[in-house]
C-alpha cells in the first residue's frame, strides 16, 4: 500500500462516460487479450468472467428527462489502502511498486474469495469452473499471458501482458526501464468511441494526468478513501452525483 | 513463515505474529513432549501400578470413595482425597487417637447377611484380607464378600513368585466369561508362594513389618459398617438406573444375586465393587 | 454387545437402538460427503455462491459454529486457569462440542476454497496483514489443541484405559492441561478475534467496516465477547438436550446455572458495548464512508427489525434473564435464555457474513440475493450429521459427564 504511493509511475486510466456508447467492444477485447475463457453454458452474468464490464445506469427520470449512461467498470487500481490486498492470506494480491497496477498472482491464489468480498467494485471474478476452449479455438490464445485454473479469483491488471512485451523490448534495445506509457491496454485501444485514456498519472505532461484533473472528472466511491486511479468523466452533473451516492436498497 | 523464503520480509508485524506463532508451537509440542517423558520415566521407575491407583481412584463414584472414618460413624460425612493411603492423611491420626480398632486376639468372626468376615485380619477395601503370619510375611486372600461376587472363575492368574506388588495395583486377575477383573493387591511386598482359591488364599508375600503400612487397612469394628455400605453399592449396582431397592432381609444374598441377574452385565458390577473405574 | 466398552456404572441403551438413532444421521452424512465430492471434483459452480455474493452459507457456517465451539476454550479457561471447579462436569463434553465445530469448520472451508491443495501456501508466504491469515494459524493450532484435550477422553475409555502405557499418559497428559487450557484460551481470543476483524478491516463494505481499535477494529473484540458469551450457553443448551434426548439426568442443576450466569455476564458486556459501537457506526463510521446508515435497513429483506432483534430480542432480553438469579433458577426459563443467546450469536453471524454481501455498494446496483444450492445444504448438514455423530460416539463410549454415575447412585 505505502509502496504504492512511493512509486514513480502511477497507471491509470480516464473514461470519458459521454464519449462511451456501451457497444461493448472493449470487453471483448479485454476478453480476448487477457486468454478469458468463453462462458460455461450455465453461467450468469453474476458466475461469468468479465474483467471489464460495462453497466448501463439511468437517471431514473421519465422521458423527456429520461437520460442513461453507460459505465464501463474494470478492476479502480485502489491507491491507497487497496482493500484487496490487505485481505489476502497468502499475498496472491500485490501491488507493483513500479506501475501501482494491483496485480493478482493466481498461481499463488487459494479462492478463499476474501479479496472479492473486500472489493467495492465487484471487479475481481472466480472461477467457479475449469477454463475451456472449444476445440480449435486454442489456437488464438494470446501466449503472453498464462491462462488461469478453475477455483482462483482474477481481475483486470492493466493488461499485464502487454506491459511485460513492451518491458522485452525495452530490454531489447538496451533500457533499463519503459517510458511510460509504452503500451496501451486492450480497452482502450479497441475503444473506438476513444473514451479510454490510459497512461502514467503520475506524469504531470501526460493526457492522463492533465483528464484526471480536469473539470467533471470524478471516481466512484472516492468516500471510502481508496484512492482508485481509474477515474471518469461526464459533463452530466447527475452522472457525478451518483458516483459517489449510496445505493439505493 | 521462515526468513529464506521469497516474500518473508523484515517487518516487525512479520516478526511479532510469525514469533507468537512459533512460540504457540514450541509450548504445544513441549507440552506433550513433556507429558510424553513423563509417561516413560513413570515406566522406567515403576511408577505406573501407583499412577494407575491415582488415575482410577479419581474416576471413582464419590460412593466408592466414601472415608472410612465416616462408614464407622465417626464423622458424618468425608470423601477420601488420598486415594485409600491413610499415610498420608492429616485426619486419620485425629480419629486412630479417639478411635482405635484393633484386630481381634482370637478368631472371631463377623456374620454378616450370609457372609463370615474373621475379625483376625485386616481387609482391603478392594474386597482381599491380609493376615500377618509374622517375620514380615503376609497372607492374602479374597474376602468372603468377593469369594461370593466371583464364584466359581473360569481363570485366574496369578504373580508369579517374586514379583513385587504395589499396594492398590494389580494383585491378580480373575476372569469369567467376557468378565475380566484386577484384584487389588492390598498392601507393598513380594510374592514368595501362590495359593489357590480352594486354599482359601492366594498370596503370600513378603511385606514391610511396620504398623504404617498396613494403616490403609480395615479391622476390627471397621468392618461391620464397611461391608454394610458395600452391600448397598452392591444393590444399586445391580439395579436399574434410577430404582433403588431397599436393603435385603437377611438371608445368603450374595448366590442369589447371582442367580437372579445372570444378564447382568458383571464385568461392570465387579468393576463397581472391586474399585476399577 | 458392545457393554464391555461402555463406561462403567452408566446405562446406555442398546446397540441396536443407538444404531437405529446414529443410522439417518449416516445417511445424511453420505448425502453431504456426495456434494462435497461433485464440488471438489467438478468445481464451485454446484454452489449457488457467485462473484458478487462470494461468501455464502459456508462462512456462516464457520463463523457461527466456530463461535458456539468457543465453549471449549472457555470453559476450558475458568476451570484451569480460574479453577471454578464446578466446570468439571461439563469439560468433557465442552471439548467434544468444540472438537466437533472447529474440525467440522476446518473441512467445510477446505471444500469452499477453490483450491484446497494450496492451503499451505498461507502458511509459506503468510500475508500478516490479512486477518484471514490469523484465522487460519490459529484454527490449525487450535483444532491440534482440541485434539490433545480431546485424547485423554478417549484413552480413558474403559477397554483403552486398561492398557497401562495409554492411562499413564492420560495421567500425565492431565497434568499439563492447564498448559492446554492457557494456549487455547490465547488461540481463541486471536481467532474469535480476527472472524469479527474479517468485516470490520472491509473498508469497501460500509456496512461492515468499522473503525480501528489499538490495531485491529471494533468488531475483534466484539466477536471474542459474543464467542465467550455463546459458548457457555450452546453447552448448556446441548446437555439439556442431551439429558433429554438420553433421559438422564447428566449434571447436577448448579452447574446449568453458573453456565447461565457466566454467559449471562459476557452477554451482558457485549450487548452494551455493541450498541455503543452500533450507535457509533450509525452516526460517525458509516457516514464518513459516504454512506448512511439508516439506507441498510430500508431494504424489505433487512429492516431495521434485524437490528432491534438482534441487540434486543436475542441480546439484552437473555442477558437480563441470565443475570436474574430468580428467572435463572427456573431450567426452562434457564434453557430458553441460554438458547436465544446462541440464536443471537448466530444472528449476528448471519447479518455480518450474509447481509453485508447482499448490500450493494456500487451506487446503481440493486440488492443481491443468494440462495444456497441443495449441495451447499447437504455440506452444512453433513457438519451437523458429523457432529451429532461424533457426539453420540463420544456419548456411548467415553465419561463426557462425570457426575452422571454420582447422580445415578
Amino acid at each position: 500500500m505505502e509502496q504504492t504511493e512511493q512509486s514513480k509511475s502511477r497507471y491509470g486510466m480516464v473514461v470519458d462516460l459521454d464519449k462511451c456508447t456501451g457497444c461493448g467492444d472493449c470487453v471483448v477485447a479485454c476478453a480476448i487479450e487477457n486468454n478469458v475463457a468463453p462462458a460455461e453454458q450455465k453461467a450468469t452474468e453474476r458466475t461469468g468472467i468479465t474483467w471489464l464490464r460495462v453497466y448501463p445506469v439511468t437517471n431514473g427520470e421519465a422521458f423527456p428527462a429520461h437520460d442513461a449512461v453507460f459505465v464501463p467498470m474494470m478492476c479502480q487500481q485502489c491507491g491507497h489502502h487497496t482493500p484487496c490486498v490487505s485481505v489476502c492470506p497468502q499475498n496472491a494480491v500485490e501491488v507493483d511498486p513500479t506501475t501501482g497496477i494491483v496485480g493478482q498472482i493466481p498461481q499463488r491464489c487459494l479462492g478463499c474469495r476474501y479479496c472479492m468480498t473486500a472489493c467495492p467494485f465487484h471487479a475481481r471474478y472466480f472461477n467457479w469452473w475449469d477454463p475451456e476452449w472449444p476445440a480449435g479455438t486454442e489456437a488464438q490464445l494470446n501466449p503472453d499471458v498464462a491462462p488461469r485454473m478453475r477455483g482462483v479469483a482474477e481481475k483486470c491488471n492493466f493488461c499485464h501482458g502487454r506491459l511485460h512485451a513492451a518491458r522485452t523490448r525495452a530490454a531489447a534495445e538496451g533500457k533499463s526501464n519503459i517510458a511510460s506509457p509504452a503500451y496501451t491496454p486492450a480497452c482502450a485501444e479497441s475503444c473506438p468511441a476513444q473514451a479510454i485514456v490510459f497512461g502514467d498519472l503520475a506524469d504531470e505532461s501526460s493526457d492522463v494526468a492533465r483528464l484526471s484533473k480536469a473539470h467533471d472528472t470524478f471516481r466512484f466511491l472516492s468516500k471510502l478513501g481508496t484512492e482508485p486511479k481509474v477515474y471518469y468523466h461526464s459533463a452530466k452533473e447527475w452522472v457525478r452525483k451518483m458516483a459517489d451516492q449510496s445505493p439505493a436498497v | 513463515m521462515f526468513p529464506f523464503i521469497y516474500e518473508f520480509r523484515w517487518t516487525p508485524a512479520h516478526l511479532i505474529f510469525l514469533g507468537l506463532f512459533f512460540s504457540v508451537v514450541v509450548v504445544i509440542a513441549s507440552t506433550v513432549g513433556v507429558a510424553l517423558l513423563r509417561m516413560l520415566k513413570a515406566f522406567r521407575t515403576q511408577k505406573v501400578e501407583a499412577i494407575q491407583w491415582e488415575a482410577e481412584f479419581e474416576d471413582l463414584p464419590v460412593a466408592a470413595r466414601v472415608c472410612r472414618h465416616q462408614l464407622a460413624g465417626e464423622v458424618a460425612q468425608r470423601t477420601c482425597h488420598h486415594d485409600f493411603d491413610c499415610r498420608s492423611c492429616e485426619m486419620h491420626p485425629t480419629f486412630l487417637a479417639k478411635y482405635a480398632p484393633a484386630l481381634a486376639p482370637a478368631a472371631v468372626t463377623e456374620a454378616l447377611y450370609g457372609f463370615s468376615m474373621p475379625l483376625d485380619r485386616y481387609y482391603h477395601r478392594g474386597h482381599t484380607w491380609v493376615k500377618p503370619e509374622g517375620n514380615g510375611i503376609y497372607t492374602i486372600g479374597l474376602d468372603d464378600f468377593g469369594a461370593q461376587m466371583v464364584g466359581a472363575p473360569d481363570r485366574i492368574v496369578l504373580p508369579p513368585v517374586g514379583t513385587t506388588l504395589t499396594a492398590n495395583g494389580t494383585g491378580w486377575k480373575v476372569a469369567k466369561e467376557r468378565a475380566t477383573l484386577r484384584v487389588l493387591a492390598p498392601i507393598d511386598g513380594v510374592v514368595v508362594e501362590t495359593g489357590t482359591r480352594e486354599q482359601g488364599w492366594y498370596l503370600k508375600v513378603r511385606g514391610s513389618e511396620q504398623e504404617r503400612d498396613l494403616r490403609h487397612l480395615l479391622r476390627g469394628s471397621e468392618v461391620k459398617p464397611w461391608v454394610m455400605r458395600e452391600l448397598e453399592r452392591l444393590q444399586i449396582a445391580l439395579s436399574p438406573a434410577g430404582v433403588g431397592t431397599s436393603l435385603a432381609d437377611g438371608g445368603e444374598l450374595m448366590p442369589e444375586m447371582w442367580k437372579q441377574a445372570p444378564q447382568k452385565d458383571w464385568d461392570g458390577v465387579w468393576g463397581e465393587m472391586f474399585l476399577q473405574a | 454387545m458392545d457393554q464391555q466398552f461402555i463406561p462403567r456404572g452408566l446405562q446406555r441403551t442398546s446397540f441396536e437402538r443407538f444404531l437405529v438413532w446414529v443410522l439417518p444421521w449416516v445417511l445424511m452424512l453420505g448425502i453431504g460427503l456426495y456434494a462435497i465430492y461433485q464440488c471438489l471434483a467438478d468445481g464451485l459452480y454446484h454452489t449457488n455462491m457467485d462473484n458478487r455474493f462470494a461468501f455464502g452459507l459456508w462462512i456462516y457456517l464457520d463463523l457461527t459454529v466456530i463461535a458456539l465451539g468457543a465453549g471449549a476454550f472457555f470453559t476450558g479457561f475458568l476451570l484451569y486457569i480460574l479453577r471454578r471447579d464446578e466446570l468439571k462436569a461439563v469439560i468433557n463434553s465442552a471439548v467434544v462440542l468444540g472438537l466437533i465445530c472447529y474440525s467440522g469448520a476446518v473441512a467445510v472451508l477446505m471444500v469452499d476454497v477453490g483450491q484446497p491443495l494450496r492451503a499451505w501456501f498461507t502458511f509459506w508466504h503468510p500475508n500478516t496483514h490479512s486477518m484471514l491469515t490469523e484465522v487460519t494459524f490459529c484454527l490449525t493450532c487450535y483444532l491440534t489443541v482440541l485434539v490433545i484435550e480431546y485424547l485423554p477422553v478417549i484413552l480413558k475409555n474403559r477397554k483403552l484405559r486398561q492398557i497401562p502405557r495409554f492411562l499413564v499418559f492420560e495421567f500425565e497428559l492431565h497434568k499439563v492441561m492447564p498448559v492446554f487450557a492457557g494456549v487455547g484460551t490465547f488461540l481463541s481470543f486471536f481467532h474469535q478475534g480476527s472472524l469479527g476483524g474479517l468485516y470490520g478491516v472491509l473498508v469497501g463494505r460500509p456496512f461492515a467496516f468499522r473503525e480501528v481499535l489499538g490495531i485491529w477494529p471494533s468488531t475483534f473484540y466484539l466477536f471474542i465477547l459474543s464467542a465467550a458469551a455463546a459458548g457457555p450457553s450452546f453447552v448448556l443448551v446441548t446437555t439439556w438436550l442431551v439429558q433429554k434426548i438420553s433421559r438422564k439426568r447428566l449434571v447436577q442443576p448448579g452447574v446449568f446455572t453458573y453456565l447461565g450466569k457466566v454467559s449471562g455476564s459476557m452477554l451482558m458486556v457485549y450487548v452494551l458495548l455493541k450498541a455503543v459501537d452500533t450507535l457509533y457506526w450509525i452516526n460517525h463510521t458509516a457516514p464518513l464512508e459516504g454512506a448512511a446508515a439508516y439506507a441498510f435497513y430500508t431494504s424489505q429483506s433487512f429492516g431495521s427489525w434485524i437490528l432491534f432483534t438482534e441487540i434486543v430480542l436475542l441480546g439484552l432480553v437473555p442477558a437480563v434473564v441470565l443475570l436474574t438469579k430468580r428467572l435463572r433458577e427456573i431450567p426452562a426459563v434457564l434453557v430458553s435464555a441460554a438458547f436465544l443467546t446462541c440464536c443471537g450469536i448466530m444472528l449476528n453471524r448471519f447479518v455480518m457474513t450474509i447481509q453485508t454481501l447482499a448490500l450493494p455498494t456500487l451506487p446503481f446496483d440493486l440488492l443481491m440475493s443468494y440462495f444456497p444450492s441443495w449441495q451447499e445444504v447437504a455440506t452444512f448438514l453433513a457438519v451437523v450429521a458429523y457432529g451429532v455423530i461424533l457426539y453420540s460416539l463420544s456419548f456411548r463410549y467415553m465419561t463426557l459427564f462425570p457426575q452422571e454415575r454420582d447422580i445415578r447412585q
